[in-house]
């Protein structure tokens, strides 16, 4: 290509808004008395103009789908997910707001936890008093703890058995503590039960300490525990 | 037809938070710069090598290099920029490879495409509106590599020569020599199709 002289300069530099108005206006003037030059002027003007236009291709679907799919992950097996996400070290964020809450929340969760299981303990003095039901707090709540007591220091072992456990005396084992007292700890909706003693696991009495009793249909007493709500 | 490409932010996030989740290996996102720079990279890749599979192909390799090198990519410059350079880059690599020689104009092919042509004229010897358009896009494919990619960033994907300037290293001057020049060949190839010009 032959290189460009001034006025071809002129002409491009005009294409591209790079003139200085008083350019602009030398240009327009010898545009407007030199055929030759308006025609050179005219056709890179039709030129610009075409190539602003020119049809743009759409990407074809098959283009994007095959490019989406080289830069997708390979897809990862389920065993190897858990183990990526059970071995991937975590960095644990926290801001001393969000520890207050969670610690406000852990708090409320105690207390509402203690409120909802009071521990009720029924106290059964060898000597004297039967079993009675002792409310924790002023509120009745639907479980109550009942603590059975026998002084048997010859027993190897002793257990309870009655309506609350399905008469099975493998279910509930009272403990050995000094002086040969057994005692156990026992969770009780409120309502009325009757029970027996097993003692080494064959020979079945009634609690000696019961406040209530009655008999089982066998020819025995069955001692009745009444745990009432308050 | 003839939509611009440049650079128009588009909503939700943009290039920059597309390209800090792709790092983290997020392909949603990548996929998201996909969709919005195919149509750029694509059509320069057709302008520069004239067939549209070959153009596919090119710029499916473009996005791949992106993707790979997407860690080295440097927060503060534009993503549309980066892709075109890689892209422009890939174009000049083939072309260096298919078509050696392709630096100086070709005489034989104006005589064929006058040929090409003269049946073609309307009873005033005029091309119409259509045939220029084609007659034009043959003339890109004429220009040396160096002056096309110049004219096709300039005129068919509307960038500024700062933009040029950016994607291709080149100083202003430069690529407004190149501008120039491919300008000036066209017109003149078109001028000779249509003598009463």
């Amino acid at each position: 290509m032959s290189p460009m002289d001034e006025q071809d300069l002129v002409v491009q530099r005009f294409l591209d808004q790079d003139l200085t108005p008083e350019e602009r206006v030398a240009f327009l003037q010898a545009v407007d008395s030199d055929p030759s030059l308006r025609r050179s002027w005219l056709n890179l003007e039709m030129v610009v103009a075409e190539a602003a236009s020119l049809p743009r291709l759409t990407p074809s679907a098959r283009f994007i789908s095959q490019l989406k799919a080289k830069v997708a992950p390979p897809s990862v097996s389920v065993w190897d997910r858990v183990r990526a996400a059970v071995t991937a070290p975590r960095t644990l964020e926290w801001s001393l707001a969000s520890a207050m809450a969670a610690a406000c929340v852990a708090l409320v969760a105690m207390a509402g936890l203690v409120t909802l299981m009071p521990e009720r303990i029924v106290e059964v003095p060898v000597a004297s008093a039967p079993a009675q039901t002792v409310a924790a707090s002023a509120e009745q709540e639907p479980t109550v703890f009942v603590r059975l007591v026998l002084l048997q220091p010859e027993a190897r072992s002793v257990s309870v058995a009655g309506d609350f456990n399905g008469w099975n005396p493998g279910q509930t084992r009272l403990e050995r503590s000094e002086g040969g007292m057994w005692t156990a700890t026992i969770p009780l909706k409120p309502g009325r039960y009757q029970y027996m003693f097993v003692i080494d696991g064959k020979r079945w009495i009634a609690d000696p300490l019961a406040a209530e009793g009655t008999t089982d249909g066998f020819g025995s007493q069955n001692a009745v525990l009444d745990v009432a709500t308050l | 037809m003839g939509s611009r490409m440049p650079l128009v932010q588009q909503e939700g996030p943009d290039d920059g938070q597309l390209v800090a989740r792709s790092v983290k290996q997020d392909a949603h996102a990548f996929g998201q710069l996909i969709d919005r720079h195919a149509a750029a990279i694509v059509n320069l890749a057709y302008r520069m090598v004239g067939n549209r599979a070959e153009a596919e192909d090119l710029a499916q390799e473009a996005f791949l290099a992106a993707f790979k090198a997407l860690s080295t990519f440097r927060a503060d410059s534009k993503f549309s920029t980066w892709l075109y350079r890689i892209a422009a880059n890939k174009c000049k690599d083939w072309l260096r490879v298919k078509r050696p020689g392709q630096g100086f104009h070709d005489v034989d092919a104006d005589e064929a495409l006058d040929a090409h042509v003269a049946e073609e004229r309307t009873p005033e010897g005029l091309l119409s509106q259509q045939q220029v358009a084609q007659e034009l896009e043959q003339a890109i494919q004429r220009l040396p590599p160096l002056y096309r990619e110049a004219f096709v960033l300039k005129h068919v994907e509307g960038l500024s020569y700062e933009e040029m300037a950016e994607i291709l290293g080149v100083n202003g001057d430069t690529l407004k020599m190149r501008v120039y020049k491919g300008r000036l060949q066209l017109s003149r190839e078109l001028a000779d199709l249509n003598p009463t010009r």
